[in-house]
Formats: structure tokens, C-alpha cells, sequence
């Protein structure tokens, strides 16, 4: 058995990604092994077959390729569950700002937010991280591997740099186009 | 554009009491839009007759200059009042001449809690989730709903799980007595009710739910039972464990003081 076949196994059978130090202490490698180990195996995964490695929410998950996807969806299928704008929208906010309470979360919307935040709570996107050590102690909220794993991100690092100059010429331009439309 | 005013009109007193000094020497001054002398030039300023932006003053300096420069023997008083008054027209002008900062319009607020919406600081963000939540739909990963939620059962069921409890029902219901849909308006079972008369048949032994319910029961009566030995195992007044492929239940052994069942049936 080589250090790329135990690996393949060890991430074949994992349900939820799998940090590099597990799988290093599971296949007894040093890190460093198993991540020259794990180049390896991305390209063997993406010169043929139907599955890819993925780095997603902090470790590496298998996932099928999307080209599969329609013919996974006709055998699985799954309950696709759609993000409505508003809940875009405070995942966003909470995914740069966080840990934010309710409160600092209405701020920056402008709108009343706590259906959203319950939704996205019950969609395990959300999750109440503490309390603010001030009057009424009111929750935090910050957003949870699962928001990683739907937005197949490794970390919030990945979100895209926000530029303000650009993002407050967002509304104008988005109406161009849609005139241009 | 303004005419140049008529020097036959204005006031041209020997004194000029706004400067409280003696009047300046008859300093004659030409340009495009005035022609008149430095006192009739100063007067029309002060009573806001005259545009100063209109009237250049390089000239008016030149001829003040020219006037020092020829009169070598003039009254130092007068040259005085004289640079008085140009000075006048200079800070004058020099102060039209400043712009004027406009007026910030105060920020609209909603509300005096609510500060304004920054939202739009986000669009490139959620743009972005959308893509990458499209994206990740056309991925499946191994078995990624099958994560164990400690909320679906509450409680401890021994070596039993959600699901073998979901098919004895299933089973249970198969063999109810198919009754009709009772009428909704009509007072409802109740649920507490429900529960002592199956605490009342749990035991030391185990039995299984069609004894607990009762085999052939109604469909109403099914689910009820159900529900109350549900709630039962909740409380801990109920055990669970699993014989074969069955469910089987008997009294809990919870040590309170009062047992809540008894009291709920009387």
C-alpha cells in the first residue's frame, strides 16, 4: 500500500472533510506526506474518473464531478434547498463582520432580520457562537462549517475583498446591464 | 452686463465719514466696466451698487501707484485714505473671490435606532455565494445528510434508533382499522389522557407497541398511542430496547417524588 492508495481509502470512506492532521495520524504520515501525498492523488483524480478531491471547510472531502450531476440528481435526488436574497444577503453580512448580534445584524440591512437568522440557524448555516458582555447580553451569531461546506469554501478567508469604491458603484452598474438586457 | 455707472450720479463728497479720515485725492480710475474716481468706485461698493467681481482692480492699483509716483509733495493723509479705501476694495474682493464650501445635506435617517443600510458594501459578497452555492449544487459528496442530529431525538434510547421506532408505527398502522377522517371541530383525545392508560399497561416485562396500543386498534387510536409512549420515554417513565427487529417498552424507573402519570389521571 502506498501513502496515495491509504489516503484515497481514508477520504473514499470519510462522510465530512477530512483535516489533513486526522489523516496524517490515521495513516501515520507527517503533514507534510500527506499533503505532497494529496497533490498526488488530485491530479490522478482529475486525469480520469468520476470523482475530485476537494479542500472545503477546513479539510479535504471527495466529492463526484459536476458533470455528473444530472444523472446524480435523477438517482439521489436531493431536496435542493434555494437561498432566498434576503438570506444571502445576512449570510453575508455575518460571514464578514462576525461574531454580530441581532441587533448589529439589522444595522447593516436595515431591515428586520430575525426570520432570516432563524432560518439560517435551522439550516445549520448559522449558529450562536456567545454573548456580548453588554447590557442584556444579547447572542452572537457566526456562521458554521456547514456555510463552508454549501458555498464549498475553506475558509471565510475566501470570500472575495470587499472594495468599498467598487461595491458602491455595484447598484449603478447592475442597472446598466440590466437596461443593456 | 452692468453699465458703468454715471459719475454725474454718485456722491462725490470730499469726505468719507465710513473711514473717519480725511477724503482720498481725486485718484481717476478707467477700466471696461467702471469709470470714475477711487471714492465714487469705494462709496458704490459699500452700498452694494456695483459687482466688485466685475470691476478689475490692477488698474485701480496702477493708477494709486501713479498717483504716488507723481505727487511726490501730496498730503500723507490723503495718500493715506486713499490706501485705505483701495485696501477696502481688495479684501473685499479678495473675499468674494473665496468660494463657498456648499452645504452637506443632513444624512436621512429612518429611524434614530437603525443607522443607515450599508448593504450595498456587500453585493460583490452575495453575488458571489450565489455562484458558488449553484456551483456547489452540482457536487454530491458521500452520504453528507446522513450527519447525526442530537435534536431529532432527545432522548436515550438504548440500542434502539428514530428509525426503528418510525417502522413499528408504520407496521402498526398497517394493521389499524381504517376509520374515517373525524371531524376536526370535534374536542380532540387528549394526549395526557392517553398517556396514563398507557403507563397503567407498562410493566416490569417488556411488550411491544401493538400490546401497548392495542392490535386493530383505530388509526386514530394508534397514533395516539404512539405519541403517549413517545412522551413516556421522553419523561423517562417508559424504557425502550430492541428484541430482533422489534421495539419493546416496560415501566422506566424514574425516582421522583409524586409520579406525574397518576396525577394526570386523576
Amino acid at each position: 500500500m502506498n501513502s496515495v492508495d491509504v489516503l484515497h481509502a481514508l477520504l473514499f470512506v470519510a462522510d465530512a472533510p477530512a483535516p489533513v492532521a486526522a489523516l496524517a495520524k490515521a495513516a501515520d504520515l507527517t503533514e507534510g506526506q500527506v499533503e505532497q501525498a494529496l497533490e498526488i492523488l488530485e491530479a490522478r483524480l482529475e486525469d480520469g474518473g468520476p470523482l475530485q478531491l476537494n479542500r472545503i471547510a477546513g479539510g479535504i472531502h471527495l466529492s463526484t464531478k459536476p458533470e455528473y450531476a444530472p444523472v446524480l440528481a435523477r438517482f439521489v435526488q436531493p431536496q435542493k434547498q434555494r437561498l432566498s436574497r434576503s438570506l444571502l444577503e445576512t449570510l453575508a453580512v455575518v460571514a464578514y463582520q462576525q461574531p454580530m448580534t441581532m441587533g448589529e445584524i439589522e444595522q447593516v440591512r436595515g431591515v428586520q432580520s430575525d426570520y432570516s437568522v432563524r432560518v439560517l440557524l435551522e439550516r445549520r448555516l448559522l449558529r450562536e457562537v456567545g454573548r456580548r458582555e453588554s447590557p442584556g447580553r444579547p447572542i452572537l451569531y457566526g456562521t458554521t462549517e456547514e456555510f463552508l461546506h454549501q458555498f464549498n469554501m475553506n475558509s471565510t478567508a475566501d470570500l472575495p475583498k470587499i472594495d468599498p469604491a467598487l461595491a458602491a458603484a455595484m447598484p449603478a452598474l447592475e442597472m446598466a446591464e440590466a437596461e443593456t438586457a | 452686463m452692468k453699465m458703468p455707472p454715471r459719475v454725474a450720479d454718485l456722491e462725490t463728497s470730499a469726505t468719507i465719514s465710513a473711514l473717519g479720515i480725511v477724503a482720498p485725492p481725486a485718484i481717476h480710475v478707467t477700466t471696461d466696466t467702471f469709470d470714475g474716481s477711487l471714492a465714487t468706485l469705494f462709496g458704490l461698493v459699500r452700498a452694494q451698487k456695483i459687482d466688485l467681481l466685475e470691476v478689475p482692480l490692477l488698474p485701480i492699483c496702477e493708477a494709486y501707484f501713479e498717483y504716488l509716483m507723481q505727487a511726490r509733495d501730496a498730503s500723507l493723509d490723503e495718500a493715506a485714505a486713499a490706501l485705505a479705501a483701495l485696501s477696502f476694495l481688495l479684501e473685499r474682493k479678495a473675499w468674494r473671490l473665496i468660494p463657498i464650501p456648499e452645504v452637506e445635506p443632513e444624512p436621512y435617517e429612518e429611524s434614530e435606532e437603525l443607522g443607515l443600510p450599508s448593504i450595498g458594501e456587500y453585493h460583490l459578497a452575495i453575488s458571489a455565494l450565489e455562484v458558488w452555492h449553484e456551483a456547489r449544487s452540482g457536487l454530491f459528496f458521500r452520504s453528507p445528510d446522513a450527519e447525526f442530529l442530537p435534536y431529532e431525538v432527545p432522548v436515550v434510547l438504548a440500542n434502539a434508533r428514530g428509525v426503528d421506532l418510525a417502522r413499528a408505527l408504520e407496521r402498526l398502522l398497517r394493521r389499524s382499522i381504517q376509520t374515517e377522517m373525524p371531524d376536526l371541530s370535534r374536542a380532540r383525545k387528549s394526549l395526557a389522557g392517553e398517556m396514563s392508560r398507557v403507563y397503567a399497561r407498562l410493566g416490569a416485562s417488556w411488550i411491544c407497541l401493538a400490546e401497548l396500543v392495542g392490535e386493530f386498534s383505530r388509526r386514530e387510536d394508534a397514533v395516539y398511542g404512539f405519541l403517549a409512549i413517545l412522551e413516556l420515554l421522553r419523561l423517562g417513565d417508559a424504557e425502550l430496547k430492541i428484541d430482533g427487529e422489534e421495539p419493546v417498552f416496560r415501566r422506566g424507573n424514574r425516582v421522583i417524588s409524586g409520579n406525574p402519570i397518576r396525577d394526570l389521571s386523576q
